[in-house]
């Protein structure tokens, strides 16, 4: 029998099996449903892939906040990395007594908790309301110190990153607060007679003036950290550092190939969304983050080589743009017959393996300007039309996040640019905290696009 | 052998019958919706049975579409509203390339290619401001029924400016302008015009012609002029628009039972 998408409530018998059948868990591991006790309640309308290595995936995002208590406990440093995704956290777990975390990821818990926890409330009350992207939960959760301990150091890029970030990491500020602010260029085309340097993931470039500017940005962040954790940062503990992440990276990437051209979809959506999402902060574990997608990975090579998946092989192949903030949509995709094929979660830049056999924070500037959101809508777009090529999807979902200031527009350049060039069809969708609501409308898009996309394989 | 569509929409139900293999429309109607929206889809079905001499069992396939697709439980099957819509404008004008619906809760841009199949779409996801709530709205406020709307609108000398992005803020300001001595017939006209702006801003670059207007709005005579308008293209209103979703329903009923009607072949 092939895998399946499975409830809460069914895990709860998947796991006496799996137990029954020799089932060797961290420690972290255990039964999914214990989650809920913790006030986790979106997971009981959530589906679930039904394997070992998607609970250990499910076992090890939920339990970061017992992570972060106990590194507090052990006198270990926390860092909180805002805004950046995946070059500052390279950079702190390069320092033996520092656990970096990424406070944004705050922004799932009104989902994860159906807002019992009251974060959005707490952000209404600080005058950050509705009309700022999601993550404003943020804020709610640093008042009231439900989620995470405050950190020992806070790190923030700002400039050609997100306004709405950089509004609500103020008013953090503001409420005493202190940050290290890091900035980001725009991220702009080459000067005529200025040397050209092409970052990872080789679609963007920048003029050698901007990447120097960044990396005597990123020289404040490697102060900062030393500052905090007591450690010399220096290029041999870099060079090391940048190593392991692009282990995590090779990982992640075989798997994002893997998922995305198998015949038959051998993962769901959901659970390669939260995997993705390990690559920018590890979840406050790196060595854990590896070992999680590598079991991940041979789950999936396993199924690959039996032929098995998610809806079989007719199911239409979608490509997803920026994360959804409720959970919930992911599984709609399945539902409405259709199949993940290729991602852009806003930090494509952080799956690109960061050069090695360069100086290290010369390698790390380069990572930093490849951020997608460093350069235009145009520029991003060109990357998805790329990456959609790559992966054969048929259609792209643009997932708007209300009130977020960088995809209020872009979802039309992204859209009218990849209808120009490659002739998709484009579905732009938005999708708040909890989408119970638009539920109905949500779900006739996505299943109207995946009618589409089959009517057009028929003659 | 008959095929049903029945088209759940969120203000009415609609069903087509249509006769096999000629693809012969035998009998159509529309109810109100409601709260039991699966007995009145059933009795609805069954007067227009009754009414043509059929019986429940000549029916060879059902497909349910639109908003309450998924409750009408004599359906075989349930397909979307958006791909219903174009498989019934396609079936009454082969040359459609674009069809615009707006229904009571929605409004849809659709792009279809040479072959009459969903190119690409696009649907409003914000409010009621483009949709014909906002007309049901405007009517109301002015105490005249929503079928006359056109007429008044026609009158219209200087249409107004609506500006408010959300249909309870766009209703206050009709009151304002009430209140300030603009004429019924310009606040009307203007109302018309901002919902066919909004449908030209959802359109983006999806733009393609002859476009072809359908849903229940597109009964209201005037809209498709403010479409046009909006749009610099030309905007046809399809025979008998509030019924297309349920056409295009029974008509992929037939297509999923096997059959190919006369008009198709």
């Amino acid at each position: 029998m092939g895998p399946r998408q499975i409830t809460l409530e069914e895990w709860e018998l998947r796991y006496d099996v799996l137990k029954s059948a020799g089932l060797d868990e961290p420690f972290y591991g255990g039964r999914l449903g214990r989650h809920l006790g913790d006030g986790d309640y979106r997971l009981r309308n959530l589906r679930f892939d039904d394997s070992a290595a998607a609970l250990r995936l499910w076992n090890f995002l939920l339990t970061e906040e017992e992570r972060l208590a106990r590194a507090r406990a052990e006198g270990r440093k926390l860092v909180g990395v805002m805004k950046d995704l995946g070059t500052t956290a390279v950079m702190a777990y390069a320092l033996d007594n520092v656990v970096a975390f990424y406070p944004d990821g705050a922004w799932w818990i009104p989902c994860i908790m159906e807002n019992s926890d009251r974060l959005l409330a707490v952000a209404d009350s600080l005058g950050i309301g509705e009309s700022f992207c999601p993550v404003r939960a943020m804020s709610g959760a640093f008042v009231t110190g439900n989620h995470f301990p405050i950190p020992d150091l806070l790190t923030c890029s700002v400039g050609a990153t997100c306004d709405d970030f950089s509004a609500i990491a103020q008013r953090l500020e503001g409420l005493g607060h202190e940050i290290v602010w890091w900035e980001m260029p725009h991220r702009r085309a080459p000067e005529s007679d200025e040397e050209t340097v092409v970052l990872p993931g080789g679609v963007f470039a920048a003029g050698r003036s901007q990447v120097d500017f960044v990396k005597s940005q990123l020289e404040v962040v490697r102060k900062a950290l030393e500052r905090v954790s007591g450690e010399l940062l220096d290029g041999d503990k870099l060079a090391d550092t940048i190593a392991r992440a692009n282990r995590v990276r090779r990982v992640l990437g075989e798997l994002r190939r893997a998922v995305y051209t198998a015949a038959c979809c051998p993962l769901p959506a959901l659970e390669m969304l939260i995997a993705e999402m390990l690559a920018i902060h590890y979840c406050s574990d790196r060595d854990e983050t590896e070992a999680v997608l590598e079991e991940l990975l041979a789950e999936v090579h396993a199924r690959i080589t039996a032929g098995v998946g998610f809806g079989g092989s007719d199911t239409a192949k979608v490509f997803w743009v920026n994360p959804v903030a409720d959970l919930r949509v992911m599984n709609m995709l399945e539902e409405c017959g259709g199949r993940i094929c290729g991602t852009d979660y806003m930090f494509t830049h952080a799956l690109d393996l960061i050069p090695e056999g360069i100086e290290p924070m010369e390698a790390l500037a380069l990572a930093a300007l490849a951020d997608p959101m460093a350069g235009s809508s145009h520029d991003r777009a060109a990357r998805i039309a790329a990456d959609v090529t790559a992966f054969g999807a048929e259609a792209v979902i643009v997932s708007r996040i209300p009130g977020a200031s960088h995809c209020c527009a872009e979802g039309r350049v992204i859209g009218d640019y990849l209808r120009g060039t490659l002739n998709l069809p484009v579905l732009e969708i938005e999708v708040p905290p909890l989408c119970d609501a638009v539920r109905p409308g949500l779900y006739t898009r996505i299943e109207a696009l995946v009618e589409s996309i089959k009517q057009q394989r028929t003659p | 052998m008959i095929y049903a569509g029945i088209d759940a929409g969120s203000r009415a139900i609609k069903i087509v019958l249509l006769e096999a293999p000629s693809g012969r429309m035998i009998a159509s109607g529309v109810a109100d919706q409601g709260i039991q929206q699966d007995k009145l889809a059933a009795g609805l079905l069954r007067r227009l049975l009754e009414e043509n001499g059929c019986r429940e069992s000549d029916i060879g396939y059902t497909v349910a579409t639109g908003y309450g697709r998924g409750i009408v439980s004599l359906a075989d099957t349930t397909v979307t509203e958006i791909t219903c819509h174009a498989a019934g404008v396609r079936h009454l004008v082969k040359e459609a390339r674009a069809v615009i619906d707006i229904g009571g809760q929605d409004s849809k841009f659709l792009h279809l290619d040479a072959d009459g199949k969903v190119r690409d779409f696009a649907m409003n996801d914000r409010c009621a401001a483009g949709t014909g709530r906002f007309l049901e709205i405007v009517a109301a406020r002015l105490g005249i029924h929503l079928a006359n709307l056109g007429e008044l609108a026609r009158q219209s000398r200087q249409p107004a400016q609506i500006s408010s992005m959300c249909v309870v803020f766009a209703e206050t300001e009709i009151v304002g302008l009430l209140a300030s001595g603009v004429e019924p017939a310009d606040i009307v006209a203007g109302v018309m015009n901002a919902i066919a702006g909004r449908t030209a801003a959802m359109a983006g670059r999806l733009s393609a012609s002859p476009v072809i207007f359908t849903g229940g709005v597109a009964m209201i005579s005037g809209m498709d002029r403010a479409l046009a308008e909006a749009l610099g293209v030309e905007v046809a209103v399809c025979e008998n628009p509030q019924i297309t979703g349920a056409l295009g329903a029974a008509i992929l009923a037939m297509r999923k039972d096997g059959t190919q009607s006369a008009v198709e072949q």
